[in-house]
């Protein structure tokens, strides 16, 4: 600050602070802008707050910007290793989200086919044997199936 | 988006550890201010940093290109921060503000351009300005301090802000207006 401007240290009215912080982001509709540039050059209050206000954003703005460590990629990517067991990078197959949806229908589909195939075939442990004959065979009936001595 | 960011995004849904390493190439630092300036501690700050990339590469399949990768990027970050400190604040941790022998020590190092020796002055002008401006920044709300830095340290627009915080354009602007009315208030006897 080059110029010391009047009230030095009382406190400046929250709605000059607004329309100052307003005005010098831009963003405030151009007769507004007038306004504040008009009270900005007559008023000390307004004086006050924009040279105040300009170097607070100037500090800030000339904050050193801090780097990322040199071992930072290695660190990230040998983290997300380690966490995945390595599985991470690498397309997977089923993409991230596993579809159970579709992996049940599938492996009912495949049950049903399964299941056909042991019906209709002739060894299938599901093969169905003859019907057993409902008739008495000779011999039998009260006959004793082994001859008393 | 442009077609050589929607082109990095393609290989990073398909896993692909070079493009990992491309946007670490192109993030990591910007990031990594947002998170050191936010926390103000290099050790939380790495550590927050890399939790965030963690999380963007989990998780980049949810990212829908409705808004700009970047925004995106730093909206995991902002969100990374805040838990952490709420996390640090539980833990009643005060020691945020690490600009302590270590830091001083690397800043040569890890922080912009070298100080010259034949300004002693402003060099140590600097750095007293540095450690007061990041203190000032540490002793706001988190609310205040998420907008300060990504509006005046980091210079994104308000609109941005709002895409990142999810609130609306008056209240960044309020939030903004009552952390620079709190700044100047702490910097006032020294700038």
């Amino acid at each position: 600050m080059t110029e010391e401007p009047a009230n030095e240290g009382e406190p400046i009215d929250d709605e000059i602070i607004a329309l100052v912080s307003d005005y010098l982001d831009g963003a405030l509709p151009p007769d507004r802008r007038a306004e504040v540039e008009q009270k900005v050059g007559s008023d000390p209050d307004w004086k006050r707050a924009h040279a105040e206000l300009v170097t607070t954003r100037e500090a800030l703005s000339g904050l050193q910007k801090a780097r990322a460590p040199g071992s930072f990629d290695q660190e990230v990517t040998g983290a997300i290793n380690r966490r995945s067991a390595g599985r991470f990078f690498g397309r997977r197959t089923l993409g991230d989200r596993v579809p159970f949806g579709v992996l049940l229908a599938i492996t009912l589909a495949l049950l049903l086919v399964v299941g056909y195939f042991m019906r209709s075939s002739m060894t299938g442990s599901l093969k169905r044997g003859p019907e057993p004959d409902p008739s008495p065979g000779p011999g039998s009936g009260s006959a004793p199936l082994i001859p008393r001595p | 988006m442009s077609e050589l960011e929607r082109s990095l995004l393609r290989r990073l849904r398909d896993r692909d550890e070079r493009a990992f390493r491309e946007l670490l190439e192109l993030h990591r630092d910007r990031v990594y201010n947002i998170t050191f300036r936010m926390l103000g501690n290099r050790a939380e700050a790495e550590d927050v940093a890399q939790e965030v990339f963690i999380s963007v590469f989990k998780t980049i399949d949810h990212f829908r290109e409705e808004s700009k990768f970047s925004t995106w990027l730093y909206r995991v970050a902002v969100n990374h921060c805040k838990n952490r400190i709420k996390y640090l604040a539980r833990r009643h941790d005060r020691d945020r503000d690490e600009l302590d022998e270590t830091s001083h020590q690397q800043n040569g190092a890890t922080l912009g351009a070298p100080i010259r020796a034949a300004q002693p002055d402003r060099a140590l002008e600097g750095a007293q300005m540095e450690r007061l401006l990041q203190e000032a920044i540490g002793n706001l709300d988190d609310d205040h301090r998420i907008v300060v830095v990504l509006r005046d340290v980091e210079d994104l627009s308000i609109e941005e802000i709002c895409e990142i915080t999810g609130l609306p354009d008056g209240t960044v602007k309020s939030r903004l207006h009552r952390a620079r009315l709190a700044l100047r208030k702490k910097l006032q006897r020294h700038v």
